[in-house]
């Protein structure tokens, strides 16, 4: 059963209403029923790396807010909440081509096809600028550096590599736009997507969003 | 002197990319590191230094076990220059750039400059020294990650395909720099190499890897002997190999060939 990236795009940001619209043993099923889709999607070591920073992301926020003077109970809802929207983008990504974002962006939501390519673009260099971030440490640990000491003294020492990512990344940015525009992109004369047309599995995911989206309204009469 | 012993590697509990290799490379020495794309060339340069661990196996370096060391602890020791410049460089003058390794182990004012200038004088870069790197050309990009490598004073050099991408005057410029380091300084030159040329010329020594497994490991002179078959390996005999053993002349160079054939026909050239 296979849903278009609209009906995904949409059942994201259903997600991401109800978390504040159900109550939260329902949202903690949600979290539940993410999490394993998103290992039945992608299981690999990656998946879990991002579950496991995302946990400690969590915990931070959580502890931030208790620190601050927030009830336990708020600190912990509210670090759900964050936990669930963050899984249902990672289930998004996990699950969809970029350009099958880009392409319902576009075509569904009539976003500028700009804005879109901006969305992809950026998602598709990230991998790109992890990869040369690690080849930048390694050149420089074979110079002495070392991610070794306190916190403040790895940042510190991080610090001095960040600069010649930024400008690789700007210097990237830079290649991409010309090639781009060599290539006829915002011409608008030519349309190469094949329209994404929705299926009956489609609509059952559209009404049941739907459904759970009224929850306010017939909860009241359950 | 950089040693392994029986090593076994793979990424991320993949497949092996480097099976059961044991090699010693002694202080002086030039040695090409060669083999087809994926034989795990680059990955055995990143175990000697440590940038990755053996899956089983040990590798020394000068005699101790690298197992538990990291990059920085080895940069005194083994320089490494990476296959892209551009991911190297950090700092706004070519000073300040070779002056980097030395800081992060905290020189003294005194010695940095020492180092950085003798470093940059060993690459011909010495008039460059206050120039912004990103505006050197490829070739001196290429130059000055070596001298940012050798401002440590590493007693061994492994450098991962650095004439990739250059013109012919800057692949002898670069390849001369090396000889005389090797030569004058007695510097082990580790060179991962795809210029079956170059590793002729200037190496005295050939390791080759195919798949993950060491499969020649002698002389440049008894690889390159013009008649061994290399393609299973996935790599070729240089044109002056095959020409130097088909008229039974020993020359490293065209310029060379040229001249010895003359002579051997008794002419002039």
């Amino acid at each position: 059963m296979k849903i278009t990236a609209f009906t995904q795009l949409i059942t994201v940001l259903a997600v991401t209403t109800w978390v504040f619209l159900l109550p939260v043993p329902a949202v903690a099923i949600i979290l539940v029923l993410e999490l394993a889709l998103l290992l039945y999607i992608k299981h690999d070591r990656l998946t879990m790396a991002a579950i496991g920073a995302l946990t400690v992301f969590t915990g931070m926020m959580i502890l931030l807010q208790l620190i601050f003077g927030s009830p336990l109970s708020v600190s912990l809802t509210g670090g759900l909440r964050m936990f669930v929207m963050t899984t249902a983008f990672l289930c998004l990504l996990a699950a969809t081509k970029i350009q099958d974002i880009a392409q319902a962006l576009v075509e569904k939501f009539h976003l500028p096809c700009e804005y879109a390519f901006m969305l992809t673009t950026a998602l598709r260099f990230v991998p790109d600028f992890l990869t040369d971030s690690a080849t930048t440490l390694d050149a420089q640990s074979c110079r002495g550096y070392s991610n070794r000491g306190n916190v403040f003294k790895r940042f510190y020492s991080y610090l001095a590599v960040v600069k010649p990512l930024v400008m690789r990344a700007v210097a990237k940015s830079d290649t991409l736009a010309l090639s781009m525009e060599l290539k006829g992109f915002g011409a608008n004369t030519y349309q190469n997507m094949t329209p994404q047309r929705l299926c009956f599995a489609d609509y059952l995911v559209l009404f049941l969003v739907m459904l759970l989206s009224l929850y306010p309204l017939w909860s009241k009469y359950i | 002197m950089i040693e392994a012993k029986a090593v076994n590697f793979a990424y991320h509990r993949g497949e092996p990319v480097i099976n059961d290799i044991t090699c010693k490379i002694e202080d002086g020495e030039f040695v090409a590191l060669l083999g087809h794309n994926g034989s795990g060339k680059t990955t055995l340069s990143r175990l000697f230094m440590a940038l990755v661990h053996p899956r089983s196996g040990d590798i020394f370096v000068d005699g101790d076990n690298i197992e538990k060391l990291e990059p920085a602890d080895l940069a005194h020791q083994v320089g490494y220059v990476f296959q892209n410049p551009d991911l190297q460089i950090l700092e706004d003058t070519v000073f300040a750039e070779v002056a980097y390794g030395p800081r992060c182990k905290k020189l003294s004012e005194t010695a940095i400059k020492e180092q950085v200038q003798a470093a940059l004088q060993a690459m011909g870069l010495e008039n460059l020294a206050d120039a912004y790197p990103r505006t050197l050309s490829f070739g001196q990009k290429r130059r000055l990650g070596v001298a940012a490598a050798l401002a440590l004073n590493p007693r061994t050099l492994i450098l991962d395909e650095i004439t990739n991408g250059q013109d012919e005057q800057e692949k002898d410029n670069m390849m001369d720099y090396l000889q005389k380091l090797n030569k004058e300084k007695r510097i082990t030159i580790i060179l991962i190499t795809h210029d079956m040329n170059i590793a002729r010329q200037y190496a005295k020594r050939a390791i080759v890897l195919n798949d993950g497994n060491l499969v020649f490991d002698g002389t440049t002179q008894d690889l390159y002997n013009g008649v061994r078959d290399l393609k299973e390996w996935g790599l070729t005999q240089p044109i002056m190999a095959i020409l130097s053993a088909a008229f039974i002349i020993s020359a490293p160079t065209v310029e060379d060939f040229c001249e010895k054939l003359c002579l051997k026909e008794g002419g002039e050239r």
